[in-house]
């Protein structure tokens, strides 16, 4: 068993690990005081009057359109990116392990549309759905999100997948299985690691999207992100739903990243050794 | 057959399964009447009597508020994409003139002259939303400046009485500053709608103005000595006397700094002013009163806000949506909402005349109604002027504005700079 190192160098690195994740994690911490703190005491320290606590944002958020907006994030940003997965791994599959002589462009294309700014999609887009009866839809909503989320999980998973070794998918069509059955049972179990990382990273950008959701949503089907700023109005801004909504906005992605954590980790080393 | 073809068997059939997915619209069932909003206090408790107006008039609405910036994003994709999916829209002054030129909002000349009702809204709001002769909008929110202060740190100062002239502001904001708290607290942050609101009022009380001689003459003005003398006044006010980080204070800023005791006196609009007085929202409200805004060798001039409702051009059924302009400015719908809301920023004379409402004031402030009226009878209408490019100039100028307090740029250099801007936009 490695002795525990606790020389100069190791407390040096702790103390500027732990000083950079509480820098990080300041504005959440922020957020969360301001989720529990009234009006008039909202721009005050905590240390100054910690005793004012109040549960008004959260009846604030509850009576608001949040609840909802919360939910159409929710299935938008799951169904796009499950989607996405069903579309997007077969065709990193293909990529990975086809023999076609037009990958350099297919890898060009793919990079295209990682790079091209969201605004150079959304407004085509607008236009349409307008014309198609799809602004403020889930569907509609949904695509637009694909838009975002395929790229990137073709372009991850060919990554992942290209590290399977030929002779496992050989083997597995040797012993009679379906090209499917070995894409199912052999090599996405093998690349589990990339493949659940693409996952979380497509479901994270819908999630925290803000500009599609802005453009093609109305009061339907309004995302999450959209519906915090329905809290900045004219007269006044509600920093303490603000606040909470930030919160809560944030709390589903925990989950995801602890339960995605280790097949990440595994993604960035390197998880198939061929 | 070979791992190419069934490759791509599997992606046809992911692809179907989305197709199919993506054409099943999800969209609710249309209401008779369409209503775009932007969130303030009236605009909320108007949502929360969709019941009523259905009740009056048989037909059904679904009042959408959301936030400013959403709908200002919102608002321009449906005019822009001609989308007709709106009756109703909020209609800012001081977007009005821009929305009219681009053919935006389709005009209710006939209309309001035949309400019988009509003499009872207030003249200026009602007059400000004529554009060319014809009337475009009705207003349901007038807001002006005003002053909050508090007694117990002018007092502390030595004064009994707030400032009444900008000269006697920079006196009394040092000697409140000298005692520790800072003393005055004003947007800055840039922007027609955020410094451009709050700056003019110094800059007309010296004499200052946009245009050599608006309307007849729009050559940029503002980089003279009486210019000048008010950017300065503002400058120092906000530097030397106001609260650490004022320069990038908005409306939200300034009206928490009153309410949590972090500044001594604000200077904003009237309904602002009026949630620094409620006990509910203020920790201070006992100490705080109201005043005029300060005057200056030129006179005052007190900002004004004007919003109403305007009917956009590719509205499907005009005559509903009329019908929905004309309750929600009624005086039963500002009465109701006055008292529920302690909407203060109300557009019919009768609403102030009404028993139930100056009550409902007294108890937040008895001279508030009545200081509300001295400064709508001091403001000028075009104390934003009041022409299509006027957004664009005001965020010019505002951050110029915001430039010369920060120190960015000198203030001479920022009103030369504004003068130039303002060029450039009526030249394009």
């Amino acid at each position: 068993m490695p002795k525990a190192r606790t020389g100069p160098k190791q407390i040096i690195g702790v103390t500027m690990m732990l000083a950079f994740v509480g820098f990080t994690l300041l504005p959440i911490i922020w957020a969360l005081i301001l989720s529990f703190r009234p009006t008039t005491h909202l721009f005050e320290p905590i240390w100054e009057s910690p005793t004012f606590l109040t549960l008004d944002n959260f009846n604030t958020l509850a009576r608001s359109d949040f609840p909802i907006a919360l939910f159409n994030s929710l299935v938008t940003a799951g169904s796009s990116t499950v989607l996405a997965m069903i579309i997007g791994v077969p065709a990193g599959f293909a990529l990975a392990k086809g023999r076609s002589h037009r990958k350099f462009i297919a890898s060009w294309a793919l990079l295209l549309l990682r790079m091209a700014p969201p605004v150079g999609f959304v407004i085509p887009l607008f236009l349409i759905y307008l014309n198609i009866g799809l602004l403020d839809t889930w569907a509609g909503l949904i695509a637009a999100y694909m838009v975002l989320t395929l790229p990137l999980v073709v372009w991850s998973s060919w990554t992942s997948l290209a590290q399977i070794p030929d002779e496992l998918i050989e083997a597995s069509l040797l012993d009679g299985a379906t090209l499917f059955q070995t894409l199912i049972k052999v090599v996405l179990p093998a690349a589990r690691p990339g493949i659940v990382a693409t996952a979380v990273l497509a479901f994270l950008i819908a999630w925290n999207d803000f500009f599609f959701a802005l453009i093609i949503t109305r009061s339907s089907t309004v995302t999450a992100p959209v519906s915090v700023m329905n809290f900045v109005s004219y007269a006044s801004v509600d920093w303490g739903s603000i606040a909470l909504a930030s919160v809560v906005l944030t709390l589903p992605t925990v989950p995801v990243i602890i339960f995605a954590n280790k097949y990440i980790v595994q993604s960035m080393g390197g998880a198939v050794k061929g | 057959m070979t791992i190419h073809k069934k490759l791509m068997q599997l992606s046809a059939a992911s692809l179907a399964v989305i197709t199919g997915f993506a054409l099943t619209p999800t969209k609710a069932v249309a209401e008779d009447v369409e209503v775009l909003l932007f969130s303030m206090p009236f605009t909320r408790a108007l949502a929360e009597l969709e019941a009523d107006f259905e009740a009056k008039t048989g037909l059904t609405a679904k009042i959408d508020v959301i936030g400013q910036d959403v709908f200002e994003n919102r608002i321009t994709l449906s005019f822009t994409g001609k989308t007709g999916d709106l009756d109703v829209v909020h209609a800012p002054v001081i977007q009005l003139q821009r929305w009219v030129k681009a053919g935006w909002l389709r005009p209710i000349t006939a209309e309001t002259a035949a309400m019988a009702t009509k003499d009872d809204i207030l003249a200026g709001p009602l007059d400000s939303f004529v554009v060319n002769g014809e009337q475009w909008g009705l207003p349901f929110l007038a807001g002006t400046g005003m002053m909050a202060y508090r007694t117990d740190l002018l007092s502390e100062a030595g004064f009994d009485e707030p400032p009444a002239t900008w000269e006697e502001m920079l006196t009394v904001a040092a000697a409140v500053k000298e005692k520790g708290t800072p003393a005055l607290a004003m947007r800055v942050a840039p922007g027609q709608g955020f410094n451009m609101f709050v700056y003019p009022q110094i800059m007309r009380a010296y004499g200052g103005k946009f245009f050599a001689d608006y309307p007849t003459d729009l050559t940029p003005s503002m980089n003279t000595p009486e210019g000048l003398q008010g950017l300065e006044v503002y400058s120092k006010l906000m530097n030397d006397y106001g609260p650490e980080g004022i320069g990038n204070f908005n409306f939200g800023e300034v009206t928490a700094a009153m309410q949590s005791g972090q500044v001594a006196m604000i200077i904003d609009e009237s309904g602002l002013i009026a949630q620094t007085l409620d006990p509910e929202k203020s920790q201070f409200a006992d100490k705080i009163s109201i005043a005029a805004v300060p005057s200056g060798p030129a006179g005052r001039s007190p900002a004004i806000a004007v919003h109403g409702l305007g009917i956009p051009a590719d509205a499907p059924n005009a005559e509903a949506s009329f019908k929905f302009i004309e309750w929600a400015t009624s005086e039963e719908t500002l009465t109701k909402i006055a008292i529920s809301a302690g909407f203060a920023d109300f557009t019919r004379a009768s609403v102030a005349d009404n028993s139930d409402v100056t009550e409902r004031f007294k108890s937040i402030h008895p001279d508030f109604l009545s200081l509300r009226v001295q400064m709508l009878n001091d403001a000028i209408g075009h104390y934003r002027p009041l022409i299509p490019q006027w957004p664009q100039i005001g965020q010019a100028v505002g951050e110029n504005i915001n430039a010369a307090v920060n120190g960015i740029m000198s203030n001479q250099e920022a009103l030369e700079a504004a003068d130039e801007e303002i060029a450039n936009i009526l030249a394009e």
